[in-house]
């Protein structure tokens, strides 16, 4: 019996240690999987947004292809990082690819960071935080910050430093940078630009750069709120003509301002950006009298004020993704300029957000001229088309 | 273009008397340190969008995430390290 025993306790043994050494053999299994799985230093991640949609102008409607953005994020470190962004669009029939930005940032330390590449311009906030499709509470963008009728950078080459640091309960945010600057049209080879800045100079015109950045100052330790003021020096002109020492100055100023009103049950969403350029006087080629030179103050203006409401937390479950949007715009080209004029817009969005990145905006929009005699109907080469439109846009981030 | 420098300069006084007003007046005063990820990620996400999801990406994804919002949003390092901790733990 006790022989027995023996043997029983004796085989338990080995089958408790047979069964140990197979769940150790399991676990370092498990643990070489994940290992294998987790991703190294280097870590790649693609995200980016995309839309589409239906506008319907006055005498004209369609849908439209929209664009896909895939924006390309490369870490290489822990201090070390890539970012890139294509823009491919279908525009009147035709399939475009641009790059909208792509460069490597570097942390120094904590409160400082180098980006150098092509990057989003810290001037105001529309162009560098808000103009993604998902993150814009409208189908369109305010006038003034669009190709063709475009006041103030949105993108360009150089490099910059920037950060963030507390101030006590409140917190500051900087940039200050150095990049190729605006180029002037100054109507040689086409009159009617005479004056005009142009912002996509990807090859300096000339041997200057400009300066320039923007200081934020968030008031609440809640960062409800901030404030923000840009500023942009250069010379515009072509190296070795009459207008090499044409300078620029751009200003803006910002705010944004979000908080939660219990009483609505819902959030308040504030934005506003004031942007205004000048450029030295110079005489540029009447384009009303081919051989004689005109002149005229060369300032302009855009601004716009947009609110949104989401009453995120009211309990039914369809209103709490509803958002109202609301956007009054304005912009004045310089007076007397062939290219001159003005055009304010009301607008008017009612978004559903399917989810946090996901949205399906119902708007309608009203852009008048002052002065104008009738309003232009149809898609206009360059610019915002005068008149009511309605335009039904998803947006979808990822 | 005189009405738009007035307005400018009435922006820019609008500004200096809230600023000046709501750093003496602010009631909340809470430091970064004092701040959970939790409180950071709701108030700094909603800035430009809708405060993300958690479990929309991984411990991994969100810790590159983060470092591309510090960068786009100027955010600071205290606030980026606790929102990335949050993140990672309810995901």
């Amino acid at each position: 019996m006790k022989r027995y025993v023996l043997e029983i306790v004796v085989i338990g043994m080995l089958m408790g240690l047979g069964l140990q050494n197979g769940r150790a053999q399991d676990v370092a299994a498990v643990q070489q999987e994940v290992k294998a799985l987790k991703p190294g230093l280097s870590r790649f991640l693609l995200r980016g947004y995309a839309h589409s949609g239906f506008e319907r102008y006055e005498k004209d409607n369609s849908f439209v292809g929209g664009s896909f953005n895939p924006i390309f994020l490369w870490q290489q470190s822990d201090r070390l990082l890539f970012e890139g962004e294509l823009e491919v669009k279908l525009d009147h029939g035709s399939t475009t690819i641009g790059l909208e930005y792509a460069n490597m940032s570097y942390i120094l330390n904590k409160r400082m960071i180098i980006r150098v590449g092509k990057f989003l311009i810290p001037f105001g906030i529309f162009s560098d935080r808000l103009h993604p499709r998902w993150i814009n509470r409208l189908p369109s963008n305010p006038l003034g910050f669009d190709h063709g009728e475009q006041v103030g950078p949105a993108a360009a080459l150089g490099a910059e430093i920037r950060g963030g640091a507390p101030l006590g309960a409140s917190k500051i945010n900087y940039s200050v940078y150095l990049i190729n600057g605006p180029s002037l049209n100054d109507g040689r080879e086409n009159p009617q630009e005479g004056g005009r800045l142009h912002f996509d100079n990807y090859e300096d015109n000339n041997t200057n750069k400009a300066i320039g950045g923007r200081f934020g100052f968030l008031p609440f330790s809640n960062s409800s709120l901030e404030l923000g003021v840009s500023a942009q020096f250069a010379k515009v002109g072509d190296e070795n003509t009459a207008y090499r020492d044409i300078g620029a100055r751009l200003f803006a100023l910002d705010l944004s301002l979000v908080k939660t009103i219990a009483p609505l049950k819902g959030i308040v969403d504030v934005k506003a950006q004031y942007t205004m350029t000048q450029v030295d006087d110079a005489q540029y080629v009447d384009p009303e009298n081919p051989g004689q030179a005109y002149t005229f103050k060369n300032e302009n203006v855009a601004y716009f004020v947009r609110g949104t409401f989401k009453p995120a937390f009211v309990s039914n479950t369809v209103i709490q993704k509803l958002e109202f949007a609301g956007r009054y715009s304005v912009l004045t080209l310089a007076e007397g300029a062939a290219w001159g004029g003005e055009k304010r817009q009301w607008a008017f969005s009612l978004n559903y957000w399917l989810d946090w990145r996901t949205v399906v905006k119902f708007s309608y929009q009203y852009t008048n001229s002052p002065g104008a005699e009738e309003a232009e109907a149809v898609h206009e080469e360059e610019g915002t088309p005068l008149g009511g439109a309605f335009l039904v846009h998803w947006s979808f981030g990822f | 273009m005189n009405k738009h420098k007035i307005l400018a300069g009435l922006l820019i006084l609008v500004v200096v008397l809230v600023t000046g007003w709501v750093i003496g007046c602010a009631s909340n005063k809470a430091l970064v340190t004092e701040k959970s990820g939790a409180q950071l990620w709701g108030e700094n996400c909603v800035r430009c969008h809708n405060a993300p999801s958690p479990p929309a990406f991984n411990d991994y994804q969100w810790e590159t995430i983060a470092v591309h919002m510090r960068v786009r949003a100027s955010l600071t390092e205290e606030e980026v390290q606790k929102i990335v901790e949050f993140l990672k733990m309810a995901n």
